[in-house]
């Protein structure tokens, strides 16, 4: 590693904090980031999950300019699955999150995720940190598409925020173990879509008898509409996740 | 058939430029090589594309023009990766480029300029042999 790389990154340089991370990636001098960043502030992470084409790309991307109207600074790691065959990668989900390319409070970060291990990348509790160092609070962490097992996101996140959709089973669909049992916030994404109202309304009931009650928010990232309340919910959760009393 | 070093590229289409079928076959074809394809889409702005190189870390940017308009955007998106302190990072160049306008794009700096009919396989050997710009 380039000697001047930790100084300048621990200066906030952003050029060097990227390379930080794409070292983290790798795998590479995560004993020495991590010693240097030993006292950078962690900044909250937000996990958001859901199955693939749940729109979880698209939320994110809404949900950065709101953040940034709150005095957030606002990373978003998306990560997207690696080629089991050859290791290469389409990481695509920037094309969903438009740009905000002059706001140094906005970090938007691809990372692929080798196949056979979990629904997001390794190491992301030390990412988190250099970002934290760099002056960025709120880690938006979009998953690959997770499905129903992968709950090892929930050891990373603060907040877990799983993304349902209108038409994506009965409502037995809901009782199955998993994801719904481990989420903090359940949104029925798509909201403007026909069905969305009862999926909220059949999710609002389950929470009312189930030993974990998750918030339920019906949110449409194409109509706008649910952001804030979503937000609102999230910081909620937040203060929970940081204070447990 | 995994790179040892996963060659991180961003490819992005810029200015008013709506055909994206031919990077979406490099994007694919850059994958099915084993690299890193950062796919930034559409419509990119200058700022958007420096943007995204530097918070990607990337070590090759390439950038698919079909609107006529390279001579304009090539020379300014160079001048602004420089600014940024991304010399570092190689720029390729597709689309459709006559052949006359090759050598000035050589001169600013664009390092190899695939036309259509590119064998993916072309450019994969051209991005192999060059190697990583971020990695010492």
């Amino acid at each position: 590693m380039d000697d001047t790389l930790l100084t300048r990154a621990l200066a906030k340089d952003r050029l060097a904090t990227s390379r930080l991370l794409t070292l983290i990636a790798r795998g590479e001098a995560i004993a020495e980031i991590d010693e240097a960043m030993a006292h950078a502030p962690r900044p909250a992470v937000i996990g958001l999950t859901g199955n693939g084409g749940v729109g979880k790309s698209t939320l994110v991307g809404k949900l950065i300019q709101p953040y940034r109207e709150r005095g957030r600074r606002v990373a978003v790691l998306a990560c997207d699955p690696e080629s089991p065959l050859t290791g290469g990668a389409l990481l695509g989900d920037r094309v969903r999150m438009p740009g905000s390319a002059t706001d140094e409070g906005v970090f938007v970060r691809s990372l692929a995720v080798a196949s056979g291990h979990q629904a997001v990348a390794d190491h992301i509790g030390l990412m988190a940190r250099v970002l934290g160092n760099y002056g960025i609070d709120r880690i938006l962490l979009e998953t690959v598409g997770a499905g129903q097992g992968d709950t090892a996101i929930r050891q990373i996140a603060d907040v877990l925020v799983l993304l349902v959709q209108p038409e994506a089973g009965d409502d037995l669909q809901w009782e199955k173990a998993g994801l719904m049992e481990v989420a903090d916030i359940v949104v029925v994404h798509k909201g403007d879509l026909p069905g969305a109202q009862r999926v909220e309304a059949q999710l609002k009931d389950l929470a009312k008898i189930s030993m974990h009650a998750p918030e339920v928010v019906r949110a449409s990232a194409a109509k706008g509409e649910g952001l804030e309340t979503l937000i609102d919910s999230i910081e909620r959760q937040l203060a929970v996740a940081r204070d447990p009393a | 058939m995994a790179l040892e070093i996963p060659l991180r590229v961003v490819l992005a289409k810029v200015g008013l430029d709506g055909h994206d079928r031919g990077i979406k076959v490099v994007a694919r074809g850059l994958r099915d090589a084993g690299f890193q394809v950062i796919y930034a889409g559409l419509w990119q702005s200058i700022e958007d594309v420096v943007r995204t190189v530097a918070d990607e870390d990337a070590d090759y940017l390439g950038i698919s023009i079909l609107s006529g308009a390279h001579m304009t955007l090539a020379p300014r998106i160079m001048e602004a990766l420089r600014e940024a302190q991304l010399g570092h990072v190689g720029v390729i160049l597709g689309g459709i480029i006559p052949v006359e306008d090759i050598p000035k794009l050589k001169e600013i700096g664009i390092e190899r300029v695939f036309g259509p009919g590119t064998p993916i396989d072309e450019i994969v050997e051209f991005l192999k042999q060059q190697g990583s710009r971020t990695h010492g």
